[in-house]
């Protein structure tokens, strides 16, 4: 079954699949690390940043261009809204917060039932075209999302380690209080960090909806897949987010090709729940002594 | 201290020991055992039977929530004693009572093996492991379809105790064990037990300090709330006549926390009125079913954000001010 | 108010005086219970027993009602949700059967939620038109049963599509079975399985997790076996577009097809050009004149794709209504029972004669002999390649 071919064409799945994972699991962490908050609603932003491409590139036919970014910034925006309603109340309070971004899942994912109906749509590609190279086939339409993912990435790291916002919400990571104490409007650091985790996640639903289809229960996959990636590469730990969507990606493309999508199944779960017990903190992140 | 626990102390809303609990709760009785007599109707004995048996996993959630734990696995215990006790019932032909204590066994020894691992974890890791669990757990269900059934699951599960054929006398049986089990939480709770794990969930290493043995601690009433709920998957899969995996899915752990979190998590009374509402509501609003969802959404934001006592909190605060209100008119 | 509404309501009157004592005859209302899912992801299939059976129930009120006997009633379909589980269906039926009374029951779609129905509708003697494919349902109510599965299951369809393809596809050597994981999917994968093996062919077979939605691993494995067709059989709609465009994608030359579904439409829509070839069962013409009517009386209420299920529905309740006419009675379900047991030979308005099968395979007569076709989509149309009427012994 090994052949160069075959063994291509899982090098290549993987890549794809690496790169959702990535973009998925980069706002669910960055929530976490900044603001402890478990974002049980992360799959619902994604499913809306679904709907926001659908009607931006699909019904009225923006440039692929802008509608991408145009797509995940309206859902930003909305989703300011709900940092003020909602998600300010649970900052830094794990439990409450877990329980109430559970409850808001829940009524953005049936509003969304109210308003589009359940029936799954699909998102009229960018590219159609495929790409030959050697034995393996590479649509078009994944490479630019693996291209995407990786310019993301690099963007999100120079927020973070470049900027002036991103030492601010490193700090306010670290010791609020101490933050405060220097000058950092936590407040608006918060808010400028919910935006951008809210941004990422619209943006990962909008080409996770492109990719494969859309619906108001589209959001539940990527939400598990952001547990198991941040769960492997640590909570709070972007370098973490990185590695976990690389080894997951690259894991299930191997074990569902040679052994089939159940194998692939049972695998992560049990090696996320072994990580769990042994090293909750994942591979990249760091044990949190203080806070539980 | 806030990130330490997963809630905060008991807000006052203290069960006195005295003759009112205990009217109340003769009252409570009397009216499950005398209400079928009055309003025969099949339909509302079947939603009996079945608020009687949700009651069961909401309640032994509770414990587990008291002692600072948030378990996502709690259907998946259901479920192993559900299956348990129908295979032993069907492919073994183990009787009556043999087979619904087995159903309670189960899922307790598996808590008493994998509990002293996972109840070391803090509150969030422990409650994705138990989410995961449940969900390699389900997913075993589905996929041993050999031993059971898979996703089709058995069905023409017999009656539980021979000549048990009614629904009314079914919906006894259900109350009978739902208000045994309960009453055994009940006790805990205000026992000596139930000021340890207080204590535990305050802190657990001032705990430990303190000579209590918390994993011990932890793992009996962590099997104790896992036989009462799989004597509620044994029920369950004896009521329908069938059993199928698909009722003991992460969708069913999360109704157990939710009734807690509405109800009140805070207290047992909380846990009861959770799981009363959650199974009502949805015959209230069955022309409404889309905002039902929504509403639990909302609900639960609201509780978790400002009104942690759930339910019971409200209507607490609700009876204080109309109590304040009166004494300032009467002033 | 003008001239011609003014004329309109006068005759309306007038009308309604003459037939005053027609009118004062009626019985009151006739309430049939509908059971589907509702929410979640069944949901389409829920809609298109609503939609279906409403239509016909529009239909027939608008011309005055259903005449049972010497009264006319008025009909009134009540819907519940089952949520697609054994314990919804359970509710559901004992809500329709203990509150609403009523005495009819159309649905429920799944073989867990029809076991869970039928848990509270064959006591009650209430009559069950479901579409439970579990073969427990018929075989073990078989004797007195009041449930009736008004559509072909797999064990009647699955052999005969698998046949007419060993026929027109001779150089079909090897089938994948590609199915998700659920009470459907393990009870069609095998059923297809041994159909095709009974011609001949090799099989290979990939169960998945609900849910999974990335199925090029799970097609580069089964491009690496060498299949030369690829049967969808029970996948879902979404699931089937993708996994026809990403088979396409890496590669996959060979015939895709689905003995199950049908989600024609939605591929055709979805799928673009990757769709080119692919055939399916279908379980409705909708080129034909009443496929034509149905969909645009459909369409005139509801947007979007035409549900290929609902005509079913609509079918099922046309048996029934005819049975109950027959009958006489509305409430007596041993009579309608008998009726529509006997309703052979019945030309129903969307699907022609009715037949009733079943005795080998369960035991009962209570398999409706539904015809079927085999649709495909050729240069970006969907069109029908043949019809089929499947033996049901």
């Amino acid at each position: 079954m090994l052949t160069p071919a075959i063994i291509g064409q899982i090098l290549v799945n993987g890549a794809s699949l690496s790169a959702i994972y990535v973009l998925i699991a980069l706002g669910f962490t960055l929530l976490f690390g900044i603001m402890r908050v478990v974002n049980f609603a992360h799959g619902a932003f994604a499913m809306l940043g679904g709907y926001a491409l659908y009607y931006l590139y699909g019904s009225l036919g923006l440039p692929y261009v802008l509608a991408v970014p145009a797509a995940a910034g309206i859902v930003a925006a909305a989703g300011l809204a709900l940092e003020v309603l909602v998600f300010r109340w649970f900052y830094n309070r794990l439990m409450p917060g877990m329980i109430g971004s559970l409850g808001v899942n829940l009524a953005l994912v049936f509003s969304a039932v109210l308003i589009w109906d359940v029936y799954e749509r699909s998102i009229p590609p960018a590219f159609v075209d495929i790409v030959r190279l050697g034995g393996v086939l590479l649509p078009l339409d994944r490479l630019v999302v693996t291209g995407i993912a990786a310019f993301v990435l690099l963007l999100f790291w120079l927020l973070m380690t470049r900027t002036r916002q991103g030492l601010a919400m490193r700090a306010a990571a670290q010791d609020v209080e101490i933050a405060e104490a220097q000058g950092i409007d936590t407040i608006r650091i918060y808010r400028l960090a919910f935006f951008i985790a809210v941004f990422m996640a619209a943006l990962a639903g909008g080409l996770y909806a492109q990719t494969y289809s859309l619906s108001p229960f589209m959001g539940e996959r990527p939400l598990l897949v952001a547990f198991i990636v941040v769960i492997l590469g640590g909570m709070g730990s972007i370098p973490g987010a990185a590695l976990g969507g690389i080894i997951l990606g690259f894991v299930e493309s191997i074990l569902s090709t040679l052994y089939g999508a159940a194998t692939s199944s049972f695998v992560s779960f049990g090696a996320v729940i072994l990580l769990l017990v042994l090293r909750p903190w994942g591979l990249l992140g760091t044990p949190d002594t203080m806070r539980a | 201290m806030d990130a330490a626990q997963p809630f905060a102390a008991a807000r006052g809303v203290v069960l006195p020991r005295n003759w009112a609990t205990a009217a109340g709760i003769t009252a409570a009785l009397a009216l499950a055992v005398g209400w079928p007599l009055l309003i025969g109707n099949p339909f509302f004995i079947t939603l009996g039977t079945t608020i009687a048996l949700e009651l069961i996993g909401a309640t032994s959630l509770h414990l587990l929530l008291r002692m600072g734990h948030i378990s996502l696995a709690h259907a998946a215990f259901m479920g192993i004693g559900g299956y348990t006790a129908v295979l032993l019932r069907m492919r073994m032909d183990v009787p009556f009572p043999f087979d619904l204590i087995a159903g309670a066994l189960a899922p307790a020894l598996l808590a008493l093996v994998i509990g002293p691992v996972i109840l070391r974890l803090s509150g969030k890791y422990f409650a994705l492991v138990t989410f995961m669990s449940g969900e390699i757990v389900r997913l075993s269900l589905t996929q041993w379809s050999s031993l059971t059934g898979g996703a089709n699951g058995i069905f023409g599960v017999p009656p539980l105790v021979p000549g048990l054929t009614s629904g009314l006398q079914f919906y006894y049986l259900a109350v009978l064990i739902s208000a045994v089990c309960i009453a055994l939480v009940a006790r805990l709770l205000t026992g000596e037990i139930g000021r340890v794990m207080a204590s535990i969930r305050e802190s657990e290493r001032l705990a430990a300090c303190s000579g209590i043995p918390v994993v011990r601690v932890k793992v009996t009433v962590f099997a104790i709330a896992s036989a009462m709920v799989g004597m509620q998957g044994v029920l369950h899969a004896h009521h329908l006549h069938y059993i199928d995996p698909s009722a003991f899915t992460s969708v069913q752990s999360l109704n157990f926390l939710v009734m807690n979190i509405i109800g009140g998590a805070d207290h047992l009374i909380g846990a009861v009125a959770g799981a009363v509402f959650l199974v009502i509501l949805p015959e209230l609003l069955r022309d409404y079913q889309g905002l039902q969802q929504i509403l639990f959404g909302i609900i639960l934001v609201i509780v978790m954000a400002g009104l942690p006592g759930g339910l019971v909190q409200l209507i607490g605060l609700g009876w204080r001010a109309a109590l304040d209100l009166r004494r300032r008119f009467a002033a | 108010m003008n001239g011609t509404t003014r004329r309109r309501l006068l005759l309306a009157t007038g009308g309604a005086v003459l037939t005053a004592p027609a009118i004062a005859q009626s019985g009151g209302e006739l309430k049939i219970g509908g059971i589907g899912s509702l929410s979640g992801g069944g949901t389409a299939w829920g809609l298109a027993l609503q939609r279906g059976v409403t239509l016909l129930v529009d239909e027939i009120n608008a011309q005055g009602g259903l005449k049972v006997g010497s009264r006319t009633h008025r009909l009134r379909f009540v819907m519940l949700d089952d949520q697609y589980t054994a314990a919804g269906g359970r509710t559901a039926a004992e809500r329709l059967i203990n509150l609403e009374k009523v005495h009819f029951v159309i649905g429920p779609i799944g073989s867990p939620a029809v076991l869970g129905a039928i848990s509270a509708t064959t006591p009650a003697k209430v009559i069950c038109l479901h579409q439970g494919f579990a073969s427990a349902i018929l075989k073990n109510d078989a004797g007195a049963p009041y449930n009736f599965r008004i559509i072909c299951s797999t064990v009647e369809f699955g052999p005969a599509m698998v046949d007419w393809l060993h026929t027109n596809l001779p150089q079909v050597k090897k089938v994948a079975l590609v199915a998700p994981n659920d009470a459907t999917g393990q009870f069609v994968v095998p059923t297809l399985a041994s159909a095709y093996k009974a011609k001949g062919m090799g099989t290979w077979t990939e169960m998945f997790d609900r849910g999974l939605q990335e199925f090029t691993p799970l097609l580069t494995r089964m491009m690496a076996q060498g299949v030369d067709l690829l049967d969808l059989n029970s996948n879902s709609p979404g699931d089937s577009v993708l996994l026809v465009k990403q088979a396409r994608q890496i590669g996959f030359r060979g015939t895709i097809w689905q003995v199950g579904g049908p989600a024609v439409e939605e591929i055709r829509v979805n799928a673009g050009p990757l769709a080119e070839g692919f055939m399916s069962w279908e379980v409705f013409d909708f080129t034909s004149p009443a496929g034509q009517a149905f969909a645009t009386a459909y369409r005139a209420r509801w947007p979007g794709i035409v549900n290929a299920h609902a005509p079913v529905w609509y079918n099922a309740a046309e048996m029934l209504f005819e049975a109950i006419r027959r009958a006489g009675t509305a409430s007596d379900t041993d009579q309608v029972r008998a009726a529509l047991e006997g309703l052979d030979g019945y030309e129903t308005k969307l699907f022609g004669r009715v037949a009733w099968g079943g005795m080998a395979n369960y035991g009962v007569r209570h398999q409706l002999a539904l015809p079927f076709w085999i649709a495909e989509i050729k240069g970006g149309e969907a069109g029908i390649r043949t019809m089929i009427r499947p033996a049901v012994p």
